[in-house]
């Protein structure tokens, strides 16, 4: 499509089409706003495009971003010089983290809201309230549930918060390795239950539950089965005649007038063509690592230190939830399989909440899974060749399981990203430089539940067990999770976003991803991020749009009429 | 440039099922025929000889042609594009890599017993690599308390590899992927575990293939979860 030099202005422009500029899509299309949604990777289209392919998804990168076109670069403190690493990466592609996902979508709790004023100041730490609840967020975790397709089983989870709603499609059902994990948990007294996954088991809204191949964590899914945005929200959006998408498009900067607002963005599309496109707000939503990068890109004379940056926050306050685990070998009769699920059966709430007893602060949802397919499948240690090797695969491919948890990490002020003096991107721009430290904390709680995973792997019947504990000085950023680093809160002088991710400096920047998380909480993110951006875009659509302004009363749910602007 | 949603599917250079040599000279092909055989070897049931590792080592580093199959398997993706660009210097770093790892392993073969490495018995191949690689020849798992083990990536990338760090990886991929890319004859590698596999990649995509016999068939969630009994919901 050939564009004027520039479009017409808009509404909204939303930056990076995933989990959260999905959700915003939908929420301000379907209010009437006109949106453009920028999405630097492709719009791939998943009954075309997808399949069962174990090489392609797994070995070559096909959904994740490529290490020579998008660098990352990290290191463990500021003396070190940051090495290429691909570190935290997240499919940049319409749809985001949710096209390669597993799914796991468990609600935060309330304490994860007020960590501070729950543990007061950690050593070492930078622990903040949210200042929203769980209160706040509650409805909107509902309607993702419901919008988004979601499956799960009522009652099961005896530490569960208030649900407005119940599931909406029953849970898939248990494997192999999963009824192990439940058969253990029972004679340890452990509650275990199906984490709630982002999957529909029975037709709903149009799809069918109709992928059982179990090529699902890092596979695109063919069916629809699996929730996705590129399969839900986005589809939804450009329903309304509302939304104009386009991918391939890389912005590169957030322009902003002589009054220090943000005036658009500027972007290089597929051909290499430089294009500005104006709107009266601007959203950001590429992932924490990206937004807190285009925000440090984006320096003018309003802006030196990077747009909204004036209390130096943008960027600090990384956190990026280690996956680890526990792998067990079997030597029985009964084979457990190795392959069958949607990755994760059985997981449990029961030692999320803090207990000062085990020498830590915070806790885990845990999570059983499968071990995944011939090639990729691994435990540490597996013999890497010779008979010794075949051996492994074939004694233990089908007898193994593992019971992992993200790392629920302490914020720590000088864990960040920022703009790496010499390596640039495949467009000659700086690559995001992390420099992370793992907290005292994050050891003591990783270290306590790997070992709690390993008893309940004996309990399971393990022949052989193997703990694998956070190591090194740095997370090794095995998930796609981060947040943190454009935080969320009420002082403008230590956070950069206000109680509706709207920028502190600039009242018509928003950013609605992961970033403004002020702390990671102990659960996979996306409902998280994605019942947050909803929450947001409807103050955008219903006040912001409106010409008015409302801030949330501290300490208790509920809006109060702040100033008519 | 075409966008990577409208990358053309084009028929495979080479028939998954024929010899052809792409990359590799003959002395390359047997040379990395014999290392895989190492990696991967033959007892009571195939091995990477068997299932053709060498030829999908071989049609990975002949260029892009073999890097991303079309979803259904009916041909190969033709890329374009900064995403093109960098698989050709990954595929020609990793050919790179390749043509000096039989040098080494020939050259270590000739120090130590005097043939190139095609030429030695298993043994000696073994010793070779061992040399190679510069850890002992790994044990079979047993049962000790070899404490915690440091964190492994959940998704590999195919930069910066030594040799033998590529020729294991690769020769597992030859051994268990996709018969589309050239390895894993006859679902041999599948066999060899237990993993059932779909007939055809088209076979993922409409629900022709399906694991759901290998789930739990006969379960209560009452009875896996006491807790729903105590809890009043059904």
């Amino acid at each position: 499509m050939e564009y004027a030099r520039k479009p017409e202005p808009v509404d909204v422009v939303i930056v990076g089409m995933g989990a959260s500029g999905g959700t915003a899509a939908k929420v301000l299309c379907e209010a009437g706003l006109k949106v453009v949604g920028l999405e630097r990777g492709p719009w791939l289209r998943p009954r075309e495009h997808f399949s069962g392919d174990e090489i392609k998804f797994l070995n070559r990168t096909y959904l994740w971003s490529d290490p020579r076109v998008n660098p990352r670069t990290v290191r463990t403190d500021e003396t070190e010089k940051a090495v290429p690493t691909p570190f935290s990466m997240v499919p940049q592609m319409v749809g985001g983290g949710t096209v390669h996902w597993a799914g796991w979508l468990p609600r935060p709790r309330p304490s994860d809201f007020m960590m501070r004023r729950l543990h007061g100041d950690i050593e070492g730490a930078s622990l903040a309230d949210w200042p929203i609840t769980y209160d706040d967020l509650e409805p909107y975790l509902s309607k993702v549930e419901w919008a988004f397709g979601c499956a799960g089983l009522d009652g099961a989870d005896k530490y569960e918060p208030y649900r407005s709603t119940p599931y909406p499609t029953p849970p898939a059902p248990p494997t192999r390795a999963g009824k192990r994990f439940y058969d253990a948990c029972k004679k340890l007294g452990i509650n275990a239950m199906p984490i709630p996954q982002a999957l529909i088991t029975k037709p709903y809204k149009g799809r069918t539950p109709s992928n059982w191949t179990s090529f699902w964590n890092g596979y695109g899914d063919p069916s629809g089965m699996r929730s996705s945005t590129l399969d839900t929200f986005v589809p939804e959006a450009l329903a309304t005649g509302n939304l104009e998408l386009r991918s391939e498009c890389y912005v590169r900067e957030v322009t902003v007038g002589a009054d220090g607002r943000a005036r658009g963005v500027v972007y290089v599309d597929a051909d290499g063509r430089e294009i500005e496109q104006e709107a009266n707000l601007v959203l950001l939503c590429l992932g924490a690592v990206e937004s807190a990068r285009l925000m440090l890109l984006s320096t003018s004379r309003q802006h030196p230190d990077g747009l909204a940056n004036s209390s130096g926050q943008v960027g600090r306050n990384a956190t990026f939830h280690e996956y680890l685990f526990a792998v067990g070998l079997f030597n029985d009769e009964q084979p457990l399989y190795g392959f069958p699920g949607n990755y994760i059966s059985g997981g449990s709430f029961q030692f999320y909440e803090t207990d000062y007893d085990r020498g830590h602060i915070g806790g885990a949802l845990i999570g059983a899974s499968h071990v995944g397919q011939p090639i990729n499948w691994n435990f540490p240690g597996r013999p890497a060749w010779g008979s010794a090797a075949k051996d492994a695969d074939r004694d233990f491919y089908n007898h193994a399981m593992k019971i992992g948890h993200t790392l629920h990490d302490m914020p720590v002020e000088s864990n960040r990203v920022d703009l790496d003096p010499d390596v640039k991107d495949g467009w000659g721009l700086p690559a995001a430089r992390i420099t992370h430290k793992a907290h005292p904390n994050d050891f003591r709680l990783a270290k306590w539940q790997v070992d709690k995973n390993v008893e309940i792997l004996e309990a399971a019947g393990a022949w052989k067990t193997i703990p694998v504990y956070l190591e090194r000085g740095r997370a090794s950023g095995n998930t796609c999770h981060q947040h943190g680093t454009v935080r969320m809160g009420t002082d403008p002088g230590t956070t950069v976003l206000n109680e509706w991710c709207q920028a502190h400096d600039v009242d018509n920047l928003y950013v609605l991803d992961g970033a403004s998380f002020p702390t990671a909480t102990g659960v996979n993110p996306t409902l998280t991020i994605m019942a947050n951006a909803w929450r947001c875009a409807d103050y955008i659509a219903e006040v912001h749009a409106k010409g008015r302004v409302e801030r949330l009363a501290p300490g208790r749910a509920g809006r109060v009429e702040a100033r008519t602007s | 440039m075409t966008s990577m949603a409208d990358w053309p599917v084009v028929p495979a250079p080479a028939d998954s099922g024929s010899g052809e040599r792409l990359f590799f000279d003959d002395h390359e092909w047997d040379t990395i025929e014999a290392a895989c055989a190492r990696i991967i070897p033959t007892d009571h049931d195939p091995g990477a000889r068997e299932a053709g590792a060498v030829r999908f080592i071989d049609r990975y580093l002949s260029g892009i042609d073999f890097v991303y199959a079309a979803a259904d398997g009916s041909g190969f993706l033709q890329m374009s594009g900064k995403l093109a660009d960098a698989w050709r210097a990954r595929v020609s770093d990793l050919g790179r890599v390749y043509r000096q790892g039989v040098r080494d392993l020939d050259a270590i073969a000739r120090e130590r017993f005097g043939a190139d490495f095609v030429a030695l018995g298993e043994s000696d191949q073994d010793a070779v690599l061992v040399q190679l690689s510069g850890r002992p020849k790994p044990a079979p798992v047993a049962l000790v308390d070899d404490g915690g083990k440091p964190t492994i990536q959940v998704y590999a990338f195919d930069d910066d590899l030594t040799f033998f760090d590529a020729l294991v990886a690769h020769t597992r991929q030859g051994f268990y992927g996709d018969p589309v890319y050239g390895g894993n004859r006859d679902r041999i590698g599948w066999t060899v575990i237990g993993f059932p596999g779909p007939e055809s990649l088209k076979d993922t995509m409409d629900g022709t293939y399906s694991v759901r016999e290998y789930y739990v068939q006969d379960y209560d969630w009452h009875d896996l979860i006491p807790h729903l009994g105590q809890s009043g919901t059904p």
